[in-house]
């Protein structure tokens, strides 16, 4: 049954059709617009600055949707999902450019895609071999063990033993040319969108999938209430663990995707203070929900050019601003975080559940 | 044998630096159950207010004296403008507002005083070390390793037999209990977040003297952590050990094996080594064990 809406009272007459993920007319086209804009309207029609707004965009939802999947959806809080990035982004690296690839996988343009799928499944173990306390603590405990994970994988594996390989001292850079996928080389901004759209598409339909089958009905037992989700039979150390490797290989695959992105890399792209950034994009823009980590990264991201726009011009008169913008950057962040959670703690994503209710309703509301 | 000395007596003084900073975190927690993130940058800003009053002409103890009183009022700002409208919320929203403050705080310290390191001129502890046998320890040390068991027993009698004391003691363990009983649960917060920044206030004094002030003292606030996993998140006594333990830990860190990993082994052992301990005892050492049920 495909209507333009679904009527009052429930329809289905088969069970694919009851979990049908576009019900109706109305949300499908919705949908094929959403992707029509992601794959057609920002590429070509915005001008090239903003086209790199918007990979930054994406690159911060991969990662927010990892911290998502940990807290919003299994409650497991984590401070230290940068590490994992940081795993995935190296891992990646050390393939491209150290591992002796046959001559037919390079010139395939495999290479790279291949580093993509080993650095989600590096990252995603290193992120189990973290979660394993979760076993046993939760809450404030869990958060000393993720940051103990970054401290450890950042600042001290990857400053100062995984940097040094190959003599290059701090940071690594990759040749032009070197990111290939199949015939395509990755060179400009555009090009680095796509791959960007592409594996964030996918990203977010195989989580959403994860989601609503029986894991992602487990996490969320866990998250509500993991003494009850025990008791109804649920092996809560296998699910903690399992979400700590999804979340991991979500975090590789945005770690590989920022070197085509750069095309260098340094530990200070991963510092503590971007794992905390990432927790922040999920607050604003509403825990326990997918888009809800859109919404966040496009709101954090524009906001921040947005204050970029209105601070330089001020520089003329006031160039101390201009100096301390950094500064400005992490106040203006911290004060989002804080009054989100004061007074929006339910973030973005409740708010378009509100507007979308209001217009389910309208005109004719209560 | 000389060297292993004067491991161990760098490892206390110093460890009673960190403890002084995981006095005011564990602070916080014992009165208002709040997971404190931004504590490196309660205690930067210490440091930086004493410093500028000292480098106005200021004596450093009246310097610190006001401190404790800049402590005081901004205390009681953020427990007003922040903390106050979540009593009651979840955890991570506690603790994510900490963090933004962490952020705020930290953009606004810079904002003010800039990133180049502040020395204190003329120096207010003398730098030649005192001598005591083969042991050389420099007075800075001294003097918070002093201030830190005296303010230990300050606390320890304060929260054990004074009124308002009891009442936060009180007020963490069951808020409901205590507002029944007629404790200010708002008042006792504020009061929580005075004594943490003035404890902050101290320790960032101390600290200040030893290697000059820069943004890297809030880095700190985050060693503070394991010190107060160790001794156990609610226990005055268990911050004084749990701080000094991780002093120790880190100097011999150090001076031992630094030679088999080369680097910044000393900054990371604490984390390993909380790491490893929250899978074996995750209450500490004297810390309260709740106990869930559904």
């Amino acid at each position: 049954m495909s209507s333009v809406w679904l009527p009052c009272g429930d329809y289905h007459q088969d069970y694919a059709e009851d979990q049908g993920w576009w019900q109706t007319t109305f949300l499908k086209s919705k949908m094929i617009l959403l992707l029509l804009i992601t794959f057609v309207g920002i590429p070509l029609l915005l001008p090239e600055y903003w086209v790199s707004v918007a990979t930054m965009v994406g690159y911060t939802a991969m990662g927010a949707l990892g911290v998502q999947l940990l807290i919003g959806y299994t409650g497991l809080i984590t401070l230290g999902h940068s590490a994992f990035i940081a795993v995935g982004a190296y891992t990646s690296t050390m393939l491209v450019l150290q591992f002796p690839w046959p001559q037919g996988i390079v010139d395939a343009g495999l290479a790279y895609p291949i580093s993509i799928v080993a650095a989600g499944i590096v990252a995603g173990l290193w992120s189990v071999l973290f979660g394993l306390p979760s076993a046993k603590v939760k809450g404030f405990y869990l958060i000393l063990t993720t940051m103990a994970a970054q401290f450890i994988t950042v600042d001290f594996i990857l400053t100062q033993y995984v940097s040094q390989i190959g003599g290059r001292g701090q940071a690594f850079s990759l040749p032009p040319g070197t990111i290939k996928i199949g015939p395509w080389v990755i060179e400009n901004d555009v090009q680095v969108y796509y791959v960007m759209a592409v594996m964030l598409t996918l990203m977010v339909i195989v989580l959403a999938n994860l989601l609503r089958s029986k894991p992602g009905r487990a996490w969320v037992a866990i998250r509500d209430n993991d003494i009850a989700a025990e008791a109804l039979g649920i092996n809560i150390v296998w699910y903690k663990l399992l979400s700590f490797f999804v979340a991991g290989f979500t975090a590789g695959m945005a770690g590989a995707f920022w070197v085509c992105n750069t095309a260098a890399l340094s530990p200070e792209h991963f510092t503590w203070g971007w794992s905390l950034w990432l927790v922040g994009v999920i607050l604003i823009g509403g825990v326990g929900s997918i888009h809800g980590a859109i919404f966040g990264s496009i709101f954090m991201v524009v906001i921040m050019e947005l204050l970029q726009m209105v601070v330089i011009p001020m520089g003329d008169y006031y160039p101390e601003l201009l100096m301390g913008f950094t500064y400005i950057k992490d106040m203006a962040f911290g004060l989002a975080i804080c009054g989100f959670l004061i007074y929006e703690p339910n973030g973005l994503a409740y708010r378009w559940w509100q507007a979308k209710n209001y217009f389910n309703l309208w005109p004719f509301s209560y | 044998m000389e060297l292993f000395f004067m491991t161990l007596t760098t490892g206390i003084m110093v460890g009673g630096i960190y403890a002084l900073v995981a006095l005011g975190w564990v602070l916080i927690y014992k009165c208002s159950g709040v997971l404190n993130l931004a504590m490196g940058e309660l205690t930067l800003i210490g440091a930086y207010v004493t410093w500028s009053f000292y480098s106005w002409g200021v004596p450093f103890v009246l310097s610190v004296i006001l401190t404790l009183g800049v402590g005081i009022v901004l205390g009681f700002l953020t427990e007003r403008i922040f903390l106050d409208k979540l009593i009651g919320e979840p955890i991570l929203a506690v603790i994510m507002v900490t963090v933004g403050l962490s952020f705020f705080l930290k953009g606004l310290i810079g904002f003010i005083w800039g990133t180049d390191t502040s020395v204190y001129t003329p120096p207010v502890f003398e730098l030649k070390p005192i001598t005591i046998g083969i042991l050389k320890i420099s007075p800075v040390y001294l003097w918070s390793f002093i201030l830190s068991i005296v303010l230990l027993v300050v606390f320890v009698l304060f929260f054990k037999y004074t009124r308002w004391g009891l009442s936060m003691q009180a007020t963490a363990d069951d808020e409901t209990a205590a507002l029944s009983l007629g404790v200010s649960a708002r008042f006792v917060y504020a009061a929580a977040w005075a004594i943490a920044f003035m404890s902050a206030g101290v320790g960032g004094a101390l600290l200040g003297n030893i290697n000059g002030i820069n943004i890297s003292v809030g880095y700190l606030g985050l060693l503070v952590l394991p010190a107060v996993v160790l001794g156990g998140l609610n226990s005055v006594p268990g911050a004084i050990v749990g701080g000094i333990a991780i002093g120790l830990l880190q100097n011999f860190s150090g001076t031992y094996l630094d030679q088999f990993f080369p680097g910044g082994v000393k900054e990371i052992v604490p984390f390993v080594f909380m790491a490893v301990f929250l899978l074996f005892k995750p209450y500490g050492l004297w810390g309260w064990e709740r106990i869930e049920r559904v």
